[in-house]
């Protein structure tokens, strides 16, 4: 690109400042919204990733099922391709189960000469299995084999986790789209007003045999250069939220301390400014007769 | 190197131009001159592609313009030097950045720029208003560095509208004595004008419009 097109542009970046500033500012501000919402959205994922894993079914076997059906009903599950693994638990290894874990408080055993525990099987699904509508489905028909008393899961809990991802996702989502492309409009308007506020000169130009090229790629710039400010307005301010204000904030509310904060994702925004101040630049430019 | 074929040019209200024909040769110098309103204006503005014929072709430096696209306009620009009748100086630019301009549109590096613009304002006698900006230049300053901005680039062709409006008698002679030099030096010019001292006694060929209409081509 020739050199005097980033000559043109910064005497115009610096001529019409307080426009530009004010560009820099409003996209730096749109970034952040951006970031917040992400910030949010990547710290609910995060904190509801771990739980698939540890979310089992329990299956309650009827009283006095004999071993062969219960290696029937095994053999049943793990031929479902939801089910990463079935562990069975004997009424006696779950009184030992329980009883290892009051140990401490044996006096609740005494007395009870009788195991009052039934036979169960432990259901672990794979991970992209864990959806309600899937547990739903595998519920019914594990409750329709013989032999199975009962089937125990986190309904409800289960359904709460599910809507709070894709709610949070959807409107994480929603607002990125909306400043971006706000950004973009931005952009946009102020490089037609630089335009604009050229005219006379680029006439000249244009008179003495400058090409499209010349004339346009300063605005390309400018537009760039907007934006990569804007960025690292925003990301300057991300950074003093995350390491000042939170971490501030953290020693009264000690939530705050386990918030994950993904700086090399954030250290992108001014690479992301760049990229929607050309395309802002481009549309406007795109639009003109010249 | 300039040739009209019965052109005609129109404004919505008006014929500015009607069934005009003529050539100047490759080197050659020539005058155009008639009354304000005339139309010479005009007819150099169809040379630079500014306008377009409403009838007619026209042909500059090799270039057809009626066969001309958009994208090439720049290239036949370049071809040519103008000294625009109303000088579009730009007002926020010193003399040097408005001499340059021309320069710095063809991708020429910083440093040709800076030894052409001060060899070719010294020839225009401005070298010392070089950190000056316009509108703290006399007419006859500022029409010279109008001149100076058209001549940086060693066009092939150089026109010039009323190039001496603003001048005294003897500041007109030096920019004639400027123009000869560039004319010497193949450049083919060609130099609306009122101004009769231009071209009298010089057997050059001069072009009158009246009207809009050619009245005679001879020779001053
Ligand atoms: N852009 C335009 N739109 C409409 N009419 C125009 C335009 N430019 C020029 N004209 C008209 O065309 C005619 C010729 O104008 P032109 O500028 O070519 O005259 P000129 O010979 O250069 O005059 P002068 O000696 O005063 O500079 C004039 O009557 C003018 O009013
Ligand atoms: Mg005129």
């Amino acid at each position: 690109m020739a050199p005097y097109a980033f000559s043109l542009a910064f005497q115009s970046l610096v001529r019409e400042k307080w426009i530009n500033l004010l560009s820099v500012f409003t996209i730096a501000s749109g970034l952040l919204i951006i970031s917040i919402a992400f910030f949010a959205a990547y710290n609910i994922d995060a904190a509801t990733r771990k739980l698939p894993e540890k979310f089992a079914m329990i299956l309650y076997l009827d009283d006095a099922i004999t071993r062969d059906k219960v290696d029937g009903i095994l053999g049943t599950l793990r031929k479902k391709s939801a089910v990463a693994q079935v562990r069975y638990i004997s009424k006696d290894d779950a009184m030992k189960e329980l009883k290892a874990l009051l140990k401490n408080a044996n006096y609740v055993f005494e007395g009870l000469d009788e195991n009052p525990l039934p036979d169960s099987v432990e259901v672990r699904l794979k991970r992209d299995a864990v959806t309600p509508e899937q547990v739903r489905k595998l519920t019914e028909e594990i409750a329709g084999i013989k032999g199975i008393k009962e089937v125990d899961y986190g309904e409800k809990f289960l359904d709460a986790l599910h809507s709070l991802k894709s709610g949070v996702r959807t409107v994480g989502l929603a607002i990125i789209v909306v400043m971006a492309i706000g950004i973009i409009f931005v952009c946009y308007s102020t490089v037609k007003i630089l335009f604009y506020r050229r005219t006379e000169e680029i006439e000249t130009f244009k008179l003495l045999g400058a090409t499209k090229f010349f004339i346009r790629a300063p605005f390309l710039i400018e537009g760039g250069v907007i934006g990569v400010c804007g960025g690292l307005g925003s990301l300057g301010s991300i950074l003093i939220l995350n390491y000042v204000v939170i971490a501030r904030l953290s020693s009264a509310v000690p939530l705050l301390a386990t918030l994950l904060f993904p700086l090399n994702l954030f250290l992108l925004l001014p690479l992301i400014g760049l990229f929607l101040g050309i395309t802002g630049a481009m549309i406007a430019i795109g639009r003109l007769q010249y | 190197m300039i040739s009209f074929t019965n052109v005609t040019k129109e404004y919505e209200n008006q014929t500015a131009l009607r069934d005009i024909t003529f050539v100047v040769e490759k080197g050659e110098m020539a005058f155009i001159t008639g009354p304000s309103g005339s139309g010479k204006t005009t007819l150099l503005k169809l040379i630079y592609s500014a306008e377009k014929p409403d009838e007619g072709t026209i042909s500059v430096a090799g270039f057809e313009l009626d066969q001309l696209k958009e994208p090439s306009i720049p290239m036949l620009r370049r071809h040519i030097g103008v000294v625009f009748q109303d000088f579009r100086l730009l007002a926020n630019r010193n003399v040097f950045d408005n001499v340059a301009m021309a320069l710095r549109i063809r991708n020429m590096p910083e440093r040709e720029i800076k030894h052409k613009v001060y060899e070719t304002l010294k020839a225009v006698n401005l070298r010392h208003k070089a950190d000056s900006f316009p509108r703290r230049l006399s007419g006859g300053e500022q029409q010279r560095v109008v001149i100076a901005r058209a001549m940086v680039a060693d066009p092939t062709v150089l026109l010039a509208d009323e190039p001496t409006g603003n001048l005294d008698a003897d500041t007109a002679e030096g920019v004639v004595r400027t123009f000869k030099d560039i004319n010497a030096r193949g450049t083919t010019m060609l130099i609306a004008t009122h101004n009769r001292d231009l071209y009298r006694n010089t057997g050059r060929k001069v072009i009158r419009l009246e009207a809009g209409t050619l009245v005679s081509v001879g020779q001053g």
